[in-house]
């Protein structure tokens, strides 16, 4: 609310003499993430799950896999359907109701994470054209909120789906559940610019001063399936740039630590 | 039921059955004395719970750090860390000022240090800065601890805070809503605010004073 | 879904083991949240809650604040994952009917006439359901307001009691809930044995109603001791400055 803009000026000035020195509030470097830890398999009645740690940041991402009907302009295709709950246990400033403007853009981002890499075949998820397809969804819930949500929520759905196994059983598509295919690792790199530097993986203080922010999606041979700028400051090219080539660097990074073995 | 015997109350634990023992953050039922809170027992010759956390709550005569986050007719509205905000009227303002010009002497967004003139049944929350350690706070640093802790920070008779005064050597403003503000050397005010934090976060435990004086003598080069 | 099991009770025993008045297994850590005031993660069987209270705090919309004392607000929530079938986001009938009654649950034990306007907020989410949720979340909250700093008469705890097979049994688990004879939730205030909660469905004999009450009273004194140490060691790892586990 009101105030804890007016704290975020105070913390401002802090935040600037510390970049002076090319520091963070919390020491680390510009490129540098908190630690992050991931658990799957969480929740049992899941086909697939996931709790994610970023910092004190955390959420539980869970994929259900049911028997649905086809949309009609995709008769032969499965489902995916995305959806965030930041619930107020999360934050003082998340309230109940309905999805809010950044739950579903929070949402959209990781959909378009899954869907743009072509991760899911959405072909392999048709059981009987234009009757029966899986429809594959990815619920966020979001915990604790200290910053960088996109990143853990987008983390937590690709996770979940790598575990995930199709329930072919208990549907009565036949005698065995198999592992859901997922094809590409899509990971989510979100930075500020904060005084023209870039930093990833905001804390809450630093994207409270930051008026922008960015979120850059990238897939396992370096190439960008979806970037969304968020926030109210204009970005120049040359700042763009940077949190790109950050962006693809890190996805590498944390794919090799945690997902080459998954 | 046995009285229990620990340092850390939950509430509704039985704590004495001499009612007269009744001290802050108890209750008494039955001529019994039970915990209100989750929090340290302080058994002198009352008994008191301190909660481990717990929000500020004000109330009169506390001295507070504040910010500005509204200007009404003739109060601004002032943030107190607190779920209840404090006013400030016009006329507790050290000068004489005109409606007119209030947004001139004390903006939204800055500090002040004022103490607590009333609280009503309301908890409707008045301030004054009209006495001599009032005023308003610029260029240093703010940072937030549970107010639970500004005790500790304080320490018997001043002695933490005189401590680190003297070791630091920057100006450091300890406020009883938890809010406490430094100003000097970066570098001074850095060494500071990590040794408050260490206070923050190890208040309950024993030598705490010379834990952090010996923090305080290690990182001494850090300063100038 | 599984089937009705033939059996609830075979040699004395439960489908997951147990005797008739014995908890399934309870985990309960404090202080797991880092933005809520207090919080509390708990398992209880194949239960896993999380509860987190902020608060007091202003309360918005203003016309609900009370001039005299503070309100308390309760939000019991499932997550769409949480259940066999996806579960469609956002409160239903059910979900607004345990709130109440898991509100109500608190009332009388959160000293409220020291915060004139303000709102306790406690938010209860259930990420696994494995029957007994309301009660799960019940003794959640209590471990969490508690760890907020919010002055209370005592902790509230929560469990059930049921009726499969004619016998009584504690602490229902999910076979027993879908299919048994009676379900009836209670909470209690340890410290006094006073009710705050109560519901029953199915049914009992009145004798039935008398025993198996008595079992949930135990049943809420063993959960009671189980809070107590949560909150115990949570003050011990804070002490030791060591790092708090979560799930």
């Amino acid at each position: 609310m009101g105030s804890n803009n007016i704290i975020a000026e105070i913390q401002r000035d802090h935040m600037y003499n510390l970049l002076m020195r090319g520091e963070r509030v919390d020491g680390r470097a510009f490129d540098e993430y908190r630690p992050i830890s991931i658990e799957t398999g969480v929740i049992a009645r899941a086909e697939g799950s996931a709790h994610v740690k970023i910092g004190e940041s955390q959420v539980v991402v869970g994929v259900k896999i049911q028997i649905g009907t086809p949309f009609s302009d995709t008769p032969d295709k499965g489902v995916i359907i995305t959806n965030a709950e930041l619930i107020p246990m999360a934050s003082p400033s998340f309230e109940s109701g309905p999805p809010k403007d950044y739950a579903i853009e929070l949402a959209r981002l990781v959909d378009r994470g899954i869907r743009e890499s072509k991760a899911l075949d959405l072909d392999r998820l048709c059981i009987e054209e234009g009757e029966k397809v899986w429809m594959v969804f990815i619920d966020i819930h979001a915990l604790d909120y200290d910053g960088n949500l996109v990143d853990a929520a987008s983390l937590g759905a690709l996770a979940a789906l790598l575990t995930a196994t199709i329930p072919n059983k208990k549907y009565e598509v036949s005698d065995e559940d198999v592992q859901l295919t997922v094809r590409e690792m899509p990971i989510a790199v979100t930075a500020i610019e904060f005084e023209g530097e870039i930093m990833v993986d905001p804390c809450l203080h630093e994207e409270a001063v930051a008026s922008s922010r960015i979120t850059v999606i990238s897939n396992q041979d370096g190439s960008i399936c979806g970037i969304q700028k968020i926030g109210t400051d204009s970005l120049t090219e040359d700042q763009v740039n940077r949190a790109v080539d950050m962006a693809i660097n890190k996805a590498r990074e944390i794919r090799e630590r945690f997902f080459i073995n998954i | 039921m046995t009285v229990v015997d620990k340092s850390v109350a939950i509430p509704g634990d039985l704590l004495s059955d001499d009612a007269s023992r009744a001290g802050e953050g108890t209750y008494v039922e039955d001529g019994k004395v039970y915990a209100h809170y989750y929090g340290i027992i302080n058994d002198r010759e009352k008994i008191k719970i301190i909660p481990i956390t717990s929000k500020y709550i004000p109330k009169r005569n506390d001295v507070i750090i504040g910010i500005v986050t509204d200007i009404g007719f003739s109060n601004w509205i002032i943030d107190i860390n607190s779920p209840y905000d404090a006013l400030l009227h016009i006329s507790e303002y050290p000068e004489r000022l005109e409606m007119y010009n209030m947004s001139k002497h004390l903006r939204i967004g800055e500090m002040i240090m004022a103490h607590i003139s009333d609280v009503d049944y309301k908890m409707k929350t008045e301030l004054t800065m009209q006495d001599e350690h009032a005023g308003i706070l610029r260029n240093g640093r703010l940072i937030e601890i549970s107010h639970n802790r500004i005790p500790r920070l304080i320490g018997r008779n001043g002695s933490m805070i005189n401590m680190l005064h003297k070791e630091c050597k920057c100006k450091i403003f300890v406020a009883q809503n938890g809010r406490v503000w430094l100003s000097g050397r970066e570098e001074n005010v850095d060494l500071a605010c990590e040794a408050i934090l260490k206070i923050d976060n190890e208040a309950h435990t024993s030598g705490l004073t010379d834990r952090i004086s010996e923090f305080l003598m290690v990182n001494k080069g850090r300063i100038s | 879904m599984n089937a009705k099991p033939e059996k609830f009770i075979i040699d004395g025993l439960r489908l997951d083991g147990r005797r008739p008045d014995e908890l399934r297994p309870l985990k309960i850590s404090a202080g797991v949240l880092k933005r809520a005031d207090g919080s509390c993660y708990l398992e209880l069987g194949a239960n896993k809650v999380m509860a987190a209270v902020y608060g007091p705090r202003q309360v918005h919309p203003r016309h609900m604040q009370d001039a005299t004392k503070a309100i308390v607000r309760y939000r019991y929530n499932m997550a769409s994952f949480s259940v066999g079938d996806r579960k469609r986001p956002g409160p239903d009938r059910r979900s607004i009917e345990i709130s109440k009654v898991c509100r109500d649950a608190f009332q009388p034990v959160v000293i409220k006439e020291r915060h004139p306007r303000l709102a306790i907020d406690v938010f209860v989410e259930v990420l696994q359901a494995g029957a007994g949720t309301r009660t799960a979340g019940i003794n959640a909250a209590s471990v969490a307001l508690a760890d907020a700093g919010i002055a209370m008469k005592s902790l509230v705890a929560s469990c059930a009691v049921g009726k499969v097979d004619d016998t009584l049994v504690l602490d229902l688990m999910k076979e027993e809930d879908n299919y048994g004879q009676a379900d009836m939730p209670i909470a209690v205030i340890p410290t006094t044995g006073e009710i705050t909660l109560l519901q029953m469905d199915g049914h009992l004999t009145r004798d039935e109603f008398g025993t198996g009450f008595k079992m949930a009273m135990e049943g809420c004194q063993k959960i009671h001791e189980a809070q107590k140490e949560a909150l115990a060691k949570c003050y011990q790892m804070k002490d030791d400055g060591g790092e708090q586990v979560g799930e």
